[in-house]
């Protein structure tokens, strides 16, 4: 008698289990995220982690995408970058996810490019990158360089600047920025001799690299800021930088033990945010300028809420590791934010989680209000946002000097500026 | 239309602010225009005239400390706000346009809270604007740097108008340094006039005076000479240009030693605890990168402790430590007191690594390599649990972040203290090994550890002493970096490379060694990027320098004999 009740429960319970799972697998619907958890780039990307989870609650908590409730599948691609190829790879053919947020650099996203193009899956990427690239399986809500880095010099043009020297670390990004950048400073009517850096030319004669490059992880700037005072010695001079990480350290502490501060001549940074503001000495960068498509002083009721809601939802939150105190918003974090936003509008208007169906959708053009003001998808799968030009404060924050209203994102600028 | 109209407006703000307004006035009616080409003009009609009182309000107004009163009647005043808070927030205000107190109808003074009214408005053009303006007052400032600032302003804009001013100045100008920034301004204005004389004359005064800053407006003038066909002032341009190319280059060569020295010294400070650790007692330290990172940390702690406090979180736990609040100079010399307490804070971890495993190792140099290796490694883990995985923020006291500029070289404080610094470690150095029984034990240790254990010495006690000193010095490395670069996690990873490199090329077991290699890596460092001007390629070139060195000679520069390295 009881060996027959415990295997009955046994039975229903089998049978409730099952039920459930099938119930899981017909509500949810499975979303990857594939960024750094370890390793170098993992200071920066473990925000990014932190913002989709956020988006997820928050879009489950008000009954999810077309009644499913998002199930995110995380995965570290540990600033590996073959790693990311792999992860993306069991991603989409192991956990047949809808659709992918990550990468940061470059590198990674040109890593995990063939394996979304093989599988036709889709992915979302949320950080400023130099363009030249325009994959049908990925979504760019990234700052193209006309979303950052030509409005940075129109403003320091109409601000009077007559002289830039350019300053990047040594790889991709910074040195297809530059490249564009130069043309785009020789289009404005700027001669050569007042751009600062160096360049290189081929055999041809034709420019294959402008600016001055370091290494990653570079100390001894010393050389280069004894440069950059001579060439800002008549005035009218400002540094493009698109330094990286913590080299930006060093090189500001040099900057100012050298009498350069940003009265006689700003530095533009193109990947300084209120993030990597968390580990930079603020008071040596009072003053100096920002540009992004966000900033977290935006005084607007949605970026207001934004900001409350992530740090209200950071206090419950119970995932291992993450931290709590000092926590900051900035550009890629509400990139990542919007992708899933508009992920979730064309899902919808699509009708369904085909990818194709889904492509089509974003290509329609869609708009989400989101925390920096209203964006919109383009058929060049990239995104018409606001660009801000910003200059730092003692705490951390940018004062907001001036905003570039719906900046249409053009991946394609080499030799597009005659 | 809108132009006639503006047109109007300015005619009209121009009249009344010439004729009968005072400079606090004029700034008075600007921040209360609802129009930004208002505010424009008349700040601009303030230019050339003003009084000290300018350059505060015009400051105040940029940081937002100019607020619109609005009376009852409706009529906005400008105030600023004095005085401290009450339990209302209210201060006391001052009239933007006659520096009275607000008075109400009543005649009584009126407080005002600041969160109530709006500041007056400002957007960069009008920033420019008025800096403009205060760039002539400072013209006459009694401080001497923003005096020479203020001219330099004004002669780069090489703006004919403003000529009188810097002439006028000269005249009663005593200060060398400004009389040349005077000189320079006036022959760069000068370099725009209609006059050739005087032009010719102006280029013959900027070749005596060959300033880095006149490059620009040289290099243009000679092409309007040339575009002119004016060979006369084209070469007299040209004359003046190639001064300052050969200013350029003594200022170039002379900054390259002096860059090489601060480098080569940093190398030394960071390598010279592993010249004992490894150099002397053989120990191939690995983990030698955590200790400078150790001393780092340890200079981070007090620098909190000096100010805001600390709040630590290691395993889950929550440590909150308080700090003193201090300000002023008693603030700025933490770093003082924090070189002692790194060098202590590595000394004592560097015991314990000693006690816990080096000792075992000593014969063992391989395996030695391997386990301080991993200890690296749960060091650098250790660090991300309790100070978090981002860069800390180390601030440099004012005493480390200026400069000396002499004849347009610069010598940072920063650079100049490292090589003091390094000068005063390696000479402290000396002394311990040479003039302490410390230091004797430690060399007869390092020679020959059986003999010296048999004549009685407890090898096993000056073993930890010279790693604890080994560590220790690599502590006070810490506490330097802090000032001039990230406190990280992986801030000892950035610099052990180097570490051994330096150490190998001096020749292990040769602290003189040591010193030279330091200085010349550094100097061949700084002499190749200046020459390639590109640090990537500059990196590479020093390490294929380094080793094909080291296959001429493998022992490196100072080879030591001795028995204890067979």
């Amino acid at each position: 008698m009881i060996k027959s009740i415990t295997r009955t429960l046994g039975l229903s319970a089998l049978a409730l289990g099952t039920a459930a799972g099938a119930l899981r697998a017909e509500d949810t619907v499975k979303v990857g995220v594939l960024h750094s958890l370890s390793g170098t780039m993992a200071i920066s990307e473990t925000s990014l982690r932190d913002v989709l989870l956020f988006t997820f609650d928050e879009i489950n908590a008000k009954g999810g995408v077309l009644g499913k409730k998002i199930e995110p599948v995380v995965v570290d691609g540990a600033s590996n970058w073959p790693l990311f190829a792999e992860k993306a790879k069991q991603l989409l053919e192991q956990d047949k996810v809808a659709v992918t947020f990550g990468c940061w650099t470059s590198v990674s996203r040109k890593s995990v490019l063939p394996v979304y193009e093989k599988n036709n899956g889709l992915l979302f990427y949320p950080v400023q990158y130099e363009g030249e690239e325009e994959s049908q399986n990925v979504f760019y809500t990234a700052e193209a360089v006309n979303q950052q880095a030509t409005p940075a010099v129109d403003y320091l043009l109409e601000q009077g600047y007559k002289k830039f020297y350019l300053l990047g670390t040594d790889y991709v990004y910074p040195q297809t920025t530059n490249l564009v950048l130069l043309e785009y400073l020789l289009s404005k009517g700027v001669p050569l001799e007042n751009i600062g850096g160096g360049y290189r030319k081929d055999d041809s004669g034709k420019i294959i690299s402008a600016g001055k490059y370091t290494p990653f992880g570079h100390t001894d700037y010393q050389q280069i800021v004894a440069e950059i005072k001579q060439f800002a010695a008549g005035g009218g001079a400002a540094v493009v930088s698109t330094l990286n990480g913590d080299t930006n350290v060093p090189f500001f502490k040099e900057y100012a033990a050298s009498g350069l501060s940003a009265e006689t001549c700003p530095v533009v940074s193109f990947s300084i945010s209120e993030d990597e503001f968390r580990g930079l000495p603020a008071d040596q960068l009072v003053g100096q300028l920002g540009c992004w498509t966000y900033f977290q002083s935006i005084k607007s009721p949605a970026n207001k809420k934004f900001v409350k809601d992530f740090e209200s939802w950071l206090k419950k939150s119970d995932v291992p590791g993450i931290v709590k105190e000092g926590r900051v918003t900035c550009s890629p974090m509400v990139l990542s934010y919007n992708g899933v936003y508009l992920w979730k509008a064309a899902v919808e208007k699509a009708g369904t989680f085909d990818v194709d169906a889904v492509r089509e959708a974003l290509k329609s053009g869609i708009s989400f209000d989101g925390p920096g003001g209203t964006v919109t998808t383009q058929p060049n799968m990239h995104l018409t946002k606001n660009v801000f030009i910003g200059e730092t404060k003692a705490d951390g924050q940018f004062k907001i000097l001036k905003e570039f209203k719906d900046v249409y994102g053009e991946p394609w600028l080499k030799g597009k500026f005659k | 239309m809108k132009l006639f109209h503006a047109l109007i407006l300015f005619l009209a703000v121009c009249g009344l602010a010439r004729a009968e307004s005072t400079p606090r006035e004029v700034i008075a009616k600007a921040a209360a225009a609802e129009d930004a080409s208002e505010r424009m003009t008349l700040i601009q009609s303030l230019l050339g005239r003003g009084d000290a009182d300018v350059p505060v309000l015009m400051d105040a107004w940029r940081r937002d400390q100019i607020f619109l009163y609005a009376d009852a009647a409706g009529t906005v005043v400008p105030v600023t706000l004095t005085g401290e808070a009450d339990e209302n927030d209210a201060q006391s205000a001052v009239r933007v346009d006659n520096a009275q107190p607000l008075t109400g109808a009543d005649g009584k003074p009126v407080r005002v809270v600041a969160d109530d009214w709006d500041t007056a408005e400002h957007d960069a053009r009008l920033r420019r604007a008025m800096k403009a303006v205060v760039d002539l007052i400072d013209v006459g400032s009694p401080d001497l740097a923003t005096r020479i600032k203020a001219i330099n302003t004004v002669g780069y804009s090489q703006d004919a108008e403003k000529l009188p001013a810097l002439i006028a100045r000269a005249e009663i100008e005593t200060d060398p340094k400004a009389q040349v920034a005077l000189r320079e301004g006036i022959a760069l204005t000068r370099l725009k006039s209609s006059d050739r004389a005087e032009r010719l004359a102006a280029l013959g005064e900027l070749r005596e005076l060959h300033t880095l800053s006149s490059t620009d407006f040289l290099r243009n003038a000679l092409r309007d000479a040339e575009q002119a066909g004016d060979k006369e002032v084209a070469a007299a341009a040209a004359k003046a240009m190639s001064a300052v190319e050969s200013h350029r280059k003594t200022v170039n060569f002379f900054g390259t030693i002096f860059r090489g020295v601060s480098l080569g010294s940093i190398l030394l400070v960071v390598a010279l605890g592993l010249a004992i650790t490894f150099g002397l007692m053989g120990v191939i330290n690995m983990a030698h990168g955590e200790m400078i990172a150790v001393g780092a940390y340890a200079t981070y702690i007090v620098q909190n402790l000096f100010t805001t406090g600390l709040a630590i979180s290691p395993f889950g736990m929550s440590i909150k430590l308080p700090g003193m609040g201090a300000e002023g100079w008693l603030r700025e010399s933490y770093f003082l007191f924090a070189l002692p307490i790194s060098f202590l804070a590595a000394a004592f971890v560097g015991i314990l690594l000693e006690r816990g495993i080096v000792r075992f190792l000593y014969r063992r140099p391989l395996e030695s390599l391997l386990a301080t290796w991993g200890v690296s490694l749960i060091l650098q883990q250790l660090f991300r649990l309790i100070f978090g995985a981002n860069n800390v923020q180390v601030g440099s006291p004012s005493y480390l972040s200026g400069n000396w500029t002499i004849n347009d070289i610069i010598f940072g404080w920063n650079r100049v203290f490292v090589i003091g610094f390094a000068g005063l470690i390696v000479f402290g150095t000396w002394l311990v090994l040479t003039r302490t029984p410390l230091g004797l034990l430690m060399r007869a240790v390092m020679q020959n550890r059986q003999m010296a254990a048999c004549m009685g010495v407890r090898t096993q006690r000056v073993n930890m002493m010279t790693f604890a000193f080994g560590s220790g010095l690599a502590g006070l490395a810490g506490a330097f970096l802090s000032q001039i670069g990230n406190v990280g996690p992986s801030l000892g990873q950035n610099y052990i490379v180097d570490c051994f490199m330096t150490v190998v090329v001096g020749g292990v077991g040769n602290i003189a060694g040591t010193v030279f290699s330091a200085l010349g890596i550094g100097l061949v460092d700084q002499s190749i990027q200046q020459i390639l001007l590109n640090p990537v390629i500059g990196k590479i070139l020093v390490l294929l320098a380094i080793i094909l060195f080291l296959q001429w000679r493998p022992a490196g520069l100072f080879a030591t004999r001795s028995r204890s390295l067979d």
